[in-house]
């Protein structure tokens, strides 16, 4: 292959001619052919019908709830009159019962903004890469780091009073504790997924069990005047 | 791995894939019957929000012996002629436009593109097509003189006249 | 095409229109159930070529995903065809609209169901994004090569909200402009800019008939077609990215199961993650 001199290798960079490549198999090499030995299916039928028949079910279940249930429609809009209590949709409940304890600024802009921004980062951080159990590494270190912020973050809201969101964190701290005493030979499994746990579940299912506990007591527990009601007084 | 995607013969029980396939469709073409249906009678208005096409033209003494009258805002001409008193469209036939009564020429004109009319409404000279058309007039029981500009009647006919 | 006797099957009749001429100029592809057929269905469709042509067996793992990702377009198919058939009967005007909801619950044939699935899909939706998003994140699939796509998500999630949000205007009653009032005093808590923000969302100090007509246009017109621009990227980049996520397809743990020669169990638990 080496010796016959009956064809002429040059670089060609004209941009109006469509580039050919050619590849040059010398001697002694051959091609690397990676499989992929991993199972495939065809997009059309699997996938398409796998998500027409999921639409459907959703469809379904939908057009049965529009049925059986009305959209709600109050009185005409008067700006004179304010309805007692003026509720946001449920989705913003938990900012509205945010807005009880803090000021607009905070739980209005800051809250949701730092929220906002911190869900974006989540993919850019290592320790999220990584996904270790949060204590099996450097334990000490994260040990103290973890007191110091549950304790900050428990006086703060103990100190604005804010009873509502102090109870989700208690019990998330009290599940990372079980966590830091807890490692992958523990007896029960319960504790073994615990330990393995890295830090960013943990601080988005805080995240989610705040978000959750915020909205059920906006919707069920406050009546007018944003006052504390229990669901079966009424309202 | 053998085809058995094609039916067998005719005299065959159908296979479950084509029974599914046929119940499939069949569910589906029913869906999008009833879909069309209604969907068809969700853009049919039930209500309309217009004018009604009743007019009330008042009482018959307005109009004198041999008098055309335009009203502008509804349309229509009031005659009172030898035999009645009738009720003309005022919109030209050719493409809409309104038409005035010309009494020095006794004749309808329409202005856009010279179509005219006699006051029975038969077209003398322009492109309009047809006729204007005769609209149904009536009396209520206060005497005034009512036009149902949905309703046309036959031109020139004695029924369609209304006798005072 | 084989024929069996005199008579053909709708399944026949179908297939030998898809031979004929003019349907091959616009489809191409043709009768026939063959792997080429069915490949050529996906890439031929400018729709559908969104997608690869096939996909890993894992990537349809109800387990995985719950399909929400597939429900939330589901959400978002069903709010634009039943939100456009309400267009037709509602003038975004003060205090017109509130009547033309009436008319639509009262009056309009079928009026008071489309409105009903609007309002309920719409929920829905909001509600199936958040679940999409903690799904995603717990089963890790935020990761490299994928956090773009992420943040495309958390863009898709604001949308859903601010199209939530200016629609809940819309039927003009007490619930709908009390909770607009009490969201754009929260807007003007922004500091230095809030007021101009708030004045100029409702085009005006209050929220007024040119409020209405804001978010009529934002809720009909400019959140929709936004939210359809970064639907198409967030597929195209669950393409690029090499499709769903799934522990055991990663090319990490392809390596790594190559180098180490035998099968890893603890790779072969995640799988069914």
């Amino acid at each position: 292959m080496a010796d016959s001199k009956d064809f002429t290798a040059g670089v060609d960079s004209n941009a109006k001619k469509s580039p050919r490549r050619i590849v040059f198999i010398t001697r002694r090499t051959s091609a690397q052919v990676k499989a992929d030995t991993e199972d495939q299916m065809q997009t059309f039928p699997e996938v398409l019908f796998r998500g027409v028949v999921a639409i459907q079910v959703l469809a379904v279940v939908l057009v049965w709830i529009s049925l059986l249930f009305n959209a709600p429609l109050e009185g005409l809009a008067d700006p004179s009159h304010t309805p007692n209590p003026a509720k946001a949709p449920w989705y913003f409940l938990g900012l509205q019962e945010m807005l009880h304890y803090f000021p607009p600024v905070v739980a209005g802009v800051l809250a949701p903004g730092l929220v906002v921004m911190a869900l974006i980062v989540i993919p850019y951080f290592n320790i999220n890469i990584e996904a270790e159990g949060l204590f099996l590494k450097d334990r000490a270190r994260r040990l103290s780091a973890f007191y110091t912020v549950a304790i900050a973050l428990s006086i703060f809201l103990l100190a604005f009073k804010v009873y509502a969101a102090l109870v989700p964190t208690l019990i998330m701290v009290g599940m990372m504790l079980l966590a830091a005493h807890s490692s992958p030979q523990s007896p029960s499994a319960f504790r073994r997924y615990l330990a393995a746990r890295p830090l960013s579940y943990w601080v988005m299912t805080w995240f989610l069990f705040e978000l959750a506990v915020l909205t059920a007591i906006g919707t069920f527990f406050r009546g007018p005047g944003w006052a504390w009601v229990w669901p079966w007084q009424g309202s | 791995m053998a085809d058995k995607t094609k039916s067998s013969t005719p005299n065959e029980v159908v296979n479950r894939r084509q029974f599914f396939a046929k119940l499939g469709l069949g569910s589906l073409s029913i869906a999008a019957a009833g879909t069309a249906a209604f969907a068809y009678q969700y853009l049919s208005p039930n209500v309309l929000f217009e004018p009604s096409p009743v007019v009330n033209v008042g009482k018959p003494d307005r109009y004198p012996l041999d008098s055309v009258t335009l009203d502008v805002t509804t349309g229509i001409y009031i005659i009172h002629s030898q035999e009645g008193y009738f009720s003309l469209s005022a919109v030209c036939t050719h493409l809409g436009c309104l038409t005035a009564w010309k009494p020095e020429e006794n004749r309808i004109a329409c202005p856009c593109h010279g179509s005219k009319f006699e006051r029975t409404g038969v077209k003398t000279e322009g492109p309009a097509p047809k006729p204007l058309p005769w609209k149904f007039i009536s009396i209520n029981e206060d005497g005034d003189l009512l036009v149902d500009r949905s309703i046309d009647i036959p031109p020139l006919v004695p029924k369609s006249y209304v006798r005072v | 095409m084989a024929k069996t006797g005199m008579t053909k099957t709708a399944g026949q009749y179908f297939d030998d229109l898809r031979g004929t001429r003019v349907w091959r100029s616009i489809f191409r592809s043709g009768a026939g159930s063959s792997t080429l057929h069915r490949a050529l269905t996906i890439q031929q469709n400018v729709f559908l070529h969104l997608f690869s042509t096939k996909v890993r067996t894992r990537m349809l793992s109800f387990s995985a995903t719950w399909y929400l990702g597939t429900l939330t377009l589901g959400t978002f198919f069903i709010l634009v065809a039943t939100g456009i058939p309400l267009m037709f009967y509602y003038h975004p005007s003060v205090p017109q609209a509130y009547a033309d909801t009436k008319d639509l619950q009262f009056v309009v044939s079928s009026g008071l169901f489309l409105r009903n699935l609007h309002r309920w899909s719409a929920h829905a939706m909001v509600f199936l994004v958040f679940a999409h998003m903690f799904k995603v994140f717990y089963r890790g699939a935020y990761r490299a090569p994928r956090e773009f796509n992420w943040v495309i998500g958390v863009i898709l999630l604001l949308i859903t909200l601010l199209l939530s949000y200016t629609g809940y205007l819309l039927p003009w009653d007490q619930l709908a402009y009390w909770a607009i009032t009490v969201g754009s005093n929260i807007a003007s808590a922004v500091p230095i800019m809030g007021n101009k923000i708030r004045f100029l969302l409702l085009g005006g100090n209050t929220v007024n008939a040119n409020a209405l007509l804001r978010f009529y246009v934002l809720h009909c017109m400019i959140l929709p077609l936004t939210a359809m621009f970064f639907i198409a990227i967030h597929f195209w980049r669950i393409r690029k990215d090499g499709g769903l996520y799934s522990h055991a397809s990663e090319p990490a743990t392809l390596r790594a199961k190559a180098a180490s020669g035998t099968a890893d169990p603890k790779a072969d638990a995640k799988e069914a993650q």
